[in-house]
Parts: C-alpha cells; sequence; structure tokens
C-alpha cells in the first residue's frame, strides 16, 4: 500500500477488555485528504478505534500506522498534528469559551495572540459571537459543539478526529458543522467521523461499518448501495391502510427486506415477476416506485446481514 | 513544556476559584480546626474533683490541704469513714483520694519522712498522668514552705522529682495546635488532589488532555501546584495564629519548618494522586482520602493518642504515616527548637519520594478501564 496516500494504516487490530473484545480483527486505511465515516451502532467499536489510532489506547494485537510511522512508537511527533474532539468531554463547563479556548491552544504549545487570531477566524466561519464571556455550561448544546470542535481544530491538526460531534444538536447546526468539516478537507485535512445521521454519512468519501467489533462493510456510500442493493429500492406507498403479513407473503411477493419509511415501506425486490404480480392484484392498495438506496437501508441491510 | 503546566495550573485555578465548595473547604477547614483544637476542646484538666482524709488534723497537714485546692486542679471534698476508696472512685464522682497520715506534722519537724498518700483513678490514665503531674508540684511547693515553717530542712515524700521543659504549665494548646497543621496538609492535600485528579478521569477530559502533546508529568504537575500553594497557605495560616494568637512560642528554625512543610506536602499530594490513579472516580478516592488521609492524621500520628502509649504494633505501624514524623518536627520546633530530627526529615523524604514514584508509575498514558 502507498504510505504516501494512506495518511492512517489500520491492520488487523484487536482490542480487547479482559475476554471482552471491543475491537475485533479490523483493517482499513484512511486516504490523505479524505472525509472518512465510521458508522455504527453504540458499542460497536467506533470510540476504541480511535483512541487507538490517537495513541491513548494500546492495541491488544495488529497495527496501526499514521503517516506511515507506528503509533504506539512515535506519540510524541504524531500527537501535535491530531485533533480529538471525544464524544463525552469537550469543554470544561465553568470555563469561559475564551478560557477553554486559551486552555486547548496553550496545550498544543501556542502562544495568546496566535490563540486569539485563529479563534477568531474559526469562529468567523461558523458565524459565532464570542461575546458570551459566562462560563460554557450557560451555553445551549449546538454552540457548545461548534466552540468544541474550534478549539479542536485551534492548532491547525491535519488528522481531525471527530467522535460523533453532531449528536444532539440542531440541524441548522449540524448543518454549519459539516459546511466546515468540508471546508477543511477542501484544503487538504484528512477528516475521520463517527455519525449516527446517515445524511451525514453522504459526505463521506468512503464509510466504515462496524458491527461489534468487526467492519462489516467498507466502502464508498455509492458502492455500498450498489453492493447492497443492485437492484435499488422499491419505495411501496399504500393508499390504505394495509399490513403485510411478514415472512411468508412478503417471500410470496419476491421481497426480501422492508423497512418502514413514514407511512410507506422500503422494500429489496427479489423476484422482479413475483413482484409485479402481487402489485397487480393490490392495485388499489399500494403503488410503488423504484427509488435509490439510502445508506439507512444500507446500514439495516449491513447490520441485520 | 512551562506554557502548558502554567496552562493547566491556571485552569486548575480558576475551577477553584469558580467552585465554592472547594474554596470554602480550603479557607475554612484550618480556621474550624484552630477554633476547635484551639478554644473549644480543652484538654487540660481543671477542678478534679478528689476526696481527702486528713488523719493528721494538723496545721501543716491543713496547710498541705490548702496547697492543693489553691491550685485550682482539684476540688477537696472532705471523706468520712473508713477507707472504700474503691467504691468512691467507681462511682465516678472522684477523681482520687489523698490521705494524710498520722503524724504528718510531727515528722516533718522532727526531719522524718512525712506520709501523704493520692490514690487516683487509673481507669483515665491520661487524667491520672496529668493529676500525678500536678501533685508532684504541689508537693515540692508545700515542702518548700514547710521546710521555712519548721527552720530547718523540709523532708517531705518525694519520691519522684520531675520537671516539664518545654511546656512547664502542660498547656495543652501548645501541644495541639502545633499539632493542627499535620491534620489539616493529611487530609486537605489529600482529598483535595484525590478528587481533582478523578474528575478528570470521571468527566473524560483526562482522555482528551492525553490525546494531546502535554506529558503527564505536566499535567500532574500543572494540577498539583495550585494545591500545593493552597496547602502552604493553609499552614502559613495556622501557624501565623499559633504565635499570635495562642502565643505559642516558636522555638526552632523557621526554615526547617517550611522545609518539613514542603516535604510533607509534596508526600501528601503524591498520595492523593496515587488515589486518584488507582480509583479514577471521585467518590471512591473521596472515601480513600479519608481512609489514608483523615484517619491516620487523628489515630497514628500521635495528635490525640501518645504513641508511647501505643501498643507495640501500632506504635510500629504509626511509622509509615508522614503524619507521626511531620507532628514529631512540629512540636519539636515549637516548643523545645530542634532536638534529634534526622530521622523525622528522612522518613518524611523517603515517604515523598516513595509516593511519587508509586502515583508516576501508576498514572497511565492510556484510557484502558
Amino acid at each position: 500500500m502507498n504510505t504516501e496516500e494512506n495518511i492512517i494504516e489500520v491492520k488487523n487490530l484487536t482490542v480487547a477488555f479482559g475476554s471482552f473484545k471491543a475491537v475485533d480483527d479490523i483493517s482499513f486505511s484512511v486516504k490523505r485528504g479524505e472525509i472518512f465515516g465510521f458508522l455504527g451502532a453504540n458499542g460497536a467499536g467506533k470510540t476504541t478505534t480511535i483512541r487507538t489510532i490517537c495513541g491513548i489506547l494500546n492495541p491488544t494485537s495488529g497495527k496501526v500506522s499514521v503517516n506511515g510511522k507506528d503509533v504506539s512508537a512515535s506519540t510524541a511527533v504524531l500527537k501535535p498534528r491530531i485533533g480529538y474532539m471525544s464524544q463525552k468531554f469537550t469543554l470544561y463547563p465553568d470555563l469561559s469559551i475564551k478560557e477553554n479556548m486559551a486552555f486547548a491552544g496553550s496545550l498544543y504549545n501556542m502562544d495568546f495572540a496566535a490563540i486569539k487570531k485563529r479563534s477568531l477566524e474559526l469562529f468567523k466561519f461558523i458565524d459565532l459571537k464570542e461575546s458570551f464571556s459566562g462560563p460554557v455550561k450557560n451555553l445551549p448544546g449546538g454552540i457548545k459543539q461548534m466552540v468544541a470542535l474550534c478549539a479542536t481544530l485551534l492548532h491547525d491538526p491535519d488528522l481531525i478526529f471527530l467522535d460523533e460531534p453532531t449528536a444532539g444538536v440542531s440541524p441548522k447546526t449540524r448543518s454549519d458543522f459539516w459546511r466546515l468539516i468540508r471546508a477543511l478537507a477542501a484544503k487538504g485535512k484528512t477528516i475521520f467521523v463517527t455519525t449516527h445521521y446517515m445524511d451525514e454519512a453522504e459526505y463521506c468519501a468512503r464509510i466504515v461499518l462496524m458491527e461489534r467489533g468487526r467492519i462489516v462493510a467498507f466502502d464508498s456510500p455509492q458502492g455500498l448501495k450498489n453492493h447492497f442493493f443492485p437492484r435499488g429500492v422499491t419505495r411501496i406507498i399504500f393508499k390504505k391502510p394495509f399490513q403485510l403479513r411478514v415472512k411468508e407473503e412478503t417471500e410470496k411477493a419476491g421481497i426480501a427486506l422492508c423497512a418502514p419509511f413514514g407511512a410507506d415501506l422500503r422494500a429489496e425486490v427479489t423476484d422482479e415477476k413475483a413482484f409485479e404480480t402481487y402489485a397487480e392484484r393490490n392495485k388499489e392498495i399500494f403503488d410503488y416506485k423504484k427509488v435509490e438506496a439510502s445508506l439507512e437501508d444500507v446500514f439495516l441491510k449491513a447490520v441485520k446481514g | 513544556m512551562f506554557r502548558s503546566v502554567y496552562a493547566i495550573a491556571m485552569k486548575e485555578y480558576k475551577h477553584i476559584l469558580r467552585d465554592p465548595f472547594t474554596l470554602a473547604v480550603t479557607l475554612a477547614l484550618p480556621m474550624i480546626f484552630v477554633l476547635f483544637f484551639g478554644f473549644i476542646i480543652d484538654l487540660d484538666y481543671k477542678h478534679i474533683p478528689l476526696n481527702f482524709q486528713d488523719n493528721d488534723k494538723s496545721k501543716f497537714s491543713r496547710m498541705f490541704l490548702r496547697e492543693f485546692s489553691s491550685s485550682g486542679y482539684f476540688n477537696l471534698k472532705p471523706f468520712q469513714g473508713s477507707l472504700f476508696t474503691d467504691n468512691l472512685v467507681e462511682s465516678g464522682n472522684s477523681g482520687g483520694m489523698l490521705i494524710i497520715n498520722h503524724n504528718f506534722e510531727k515528722n516533718i519537724k522532727e526531719g522524718k519522712q512525712a506520709q501523704a498518700q493520692l490514690l487516683m483513678d487509673g481507669s483515665d490514665n491520661a487524667r491520672a498522668a496529668i493529676m500525678l503531674a500536678y501533685s508532684q508540684g504541689i508537693a515540692l511547693a508545700a515542702s518548700q514552705n514547710f521546710a521555712k515553717l519548721s527552720g530547718g530542712e523540709g523532708n517531705f515524700a518525694q519520691p519522684v522529682r520531675s520537671r516539664f521543659l518545654f511546656n512547664p504549665e502542660l498547656n495543652s494548646r501548645w501541644f495541639i495546635v502545633p499539632g493542627l497543621n499535620t491534620i489539616i496538609i493529611g487530609f486537605l492535600a489529600i482529598i483535595l488532589t484525590a478528587v481533582t485528579v478523578a474528575k478528570e478521569w470521571e468527566n473524560g477530559s483526562m482522555e482528551l488532555l492525553l490525546s494531546t502533546p502535554v506529558s503527564p508529568a505536566e499535567i500532574v504537575v500543572g494540577k498539583l501546584l495550585p494545591y500545593f500553594v493552597m496547602t502552604f497557605f493553609d499552614v502559613m495560616l495556622v501557624f501565623v495564629m499559633a504565635v499570635l494568637v495562642f502565643r505559642i512560642p516558636f522555638e526552632g528554625s523557621f526554615m526547617l519548618y517550611l522545609i518539613a512543610c514542603w516535604l510533607y506536602i509534596t508526600g501528601a499530594l503524591a498520595l492523593g494522586l496515587l488515589i486518584s490513579v488507582a480509583t479514577r472516580a471521585q467518590q471512591a478516592a473521596i472515601q480513600f482520602a479519608f481512609a489514608l488521609g483523615l484517619l491516620p492524621s487523628f489515630i497514628f500520628s500521635g495528635f490525640i493518642f501518645p504513641i508511647e502509649n501505643m501498643p507495640a504494633f501500632f506504635r510500629w505501624l504509626t511509622v509509615i504515616f508522614p503524619q507521626r514524623w511531620f507532628l514529631q518536627i512540629s512540636r519539636s520546633l515549637f516548643l523545645s527548637g530542634g532536638g534529634a530530627l534526622f530521622i523525622p526529615f528522612v522518613c518524611l523524604s523517603l515517604f515523598a519520594v516513595i509516593m511519587i514514584f508509586a502515583a508516576v508509575k501508576n498514572f497511565k498514558t492510556d484510557v484502558e478501564p
């Protein structure tokens, strides 16, 4: 593999806590300058993987390298180039925005003038007024996350880890967030992000899907869709209340996978002929149309399978 | 390097300023201790009820009794009847019994040994020891008076000649107040550190700190610096109060006292750090801090129970507690001005070094649970 192109290389990584394997023999690589998505349910091993790459958790076995250097052997060189926004803790609640920023910058040996200059740049980009001087705990959740992101970016890291940065923030803030993330990627920064939101995952160049410590899928969003739904998805739109009896009836109708989507169903049709006959027979009850698979469909299918 | 340490120390300083509880504890605790132990608790015994039986009923025997009652330490009550001293003392109403033998005056005048007997309730050995000391002082004074009166040499029974050198009044404040810093450091330094570092683990900020280029040593030094300063401030506060308010003489070298304080604070902070590194949770850290900080400060330091009176096992156990050594240094420097302090200083330094070593060794740079 080309280390020039890949900023992160993970090979056969296993992280075990006692007999429990939080991460179980996973391998993947992240290209320089891409937005890399890490998807999975809670407890799938996302945070553990990030911690290992950041050098704050030792792998039980396997190899993790960043910039071609083994992480556990060269944390001193790598840490200054990494920005990590953790899921659990972001800012000290009793300190003000300014104090939090000053503290974050000082940890990377920045002087106060540089911290101030850079903070203002970042705040301007996300339209944040730094006028609030009270403790951060009095800020709305979304703004707090925004400030935390700015604190993570303060020292201008090349490799940015964002562990569920948009959990619990408003759609407006989420879009601001992603505007900033994409601008960073455009500047050549590598972004490693975990999220629960499938619409956010669409922004990622490539995605890893994790399930109980293992990788169940690893591709670009389009690649994943094509792989899991080569025939696309059929949206079934009901005209009147109706229930498909699971199993026998869906099988007879040529449908393999169903997921509710509002009042409708999103289904994978496995037997076109059977489905057409079935739809014809029930055309009073539902309409259908072929749509493109979403990452949500992919996620549900991958995790189920 | 210095920028990160400074940043962490300043951050901690702001945490303290904005947390009314920590601030109150650090400022109020020494005050409360000084008030409580300095003014309210008085370990001096005065007006101990004492029964007497004067079998001589002479001028000298009455003089002797007057000497006892005018000392202020004893409240004398006559006792009639035969000697059932056991019952009398058991009833708890009497601290003991003073019996003056027949021919008390005659023997003194003839230059013979005069006899008076003091029976004391030994169940409270601290009080008995003090009563003995008082009565010896009184007997000495009395025998000087008798000598003057009888024109000859007083030959009153003097089984033990003892004199309290450094605290002639046996003033318990002089003994207690210099010991207060033992408890203040032993408790405050340990609990504050234990809680502050455990908090960083508990709320997940330690994970963030470790992901930055800051080294664990910088984190530790930065976090402990404000607590070092604060504890030291408290210690100086108690020192100033001891000297100015309680007028306790400070006989020894102030520099030695400072060194002892710094050594002890460093050891206590390191122990607090070790606790927090091991527990990583505030609740558990507080419990450990109480068990390893506050308890030994009171029990094993000699602050309340004299180490010499402990059973051999516990006497040896006190060796591992820095509280014991600091207390010894503090009392010596205050009251006698020095003395054999080499071993206490060595032990205090040893404790600090071992604790720092243990804390650093156990301070993990990864977040593995």
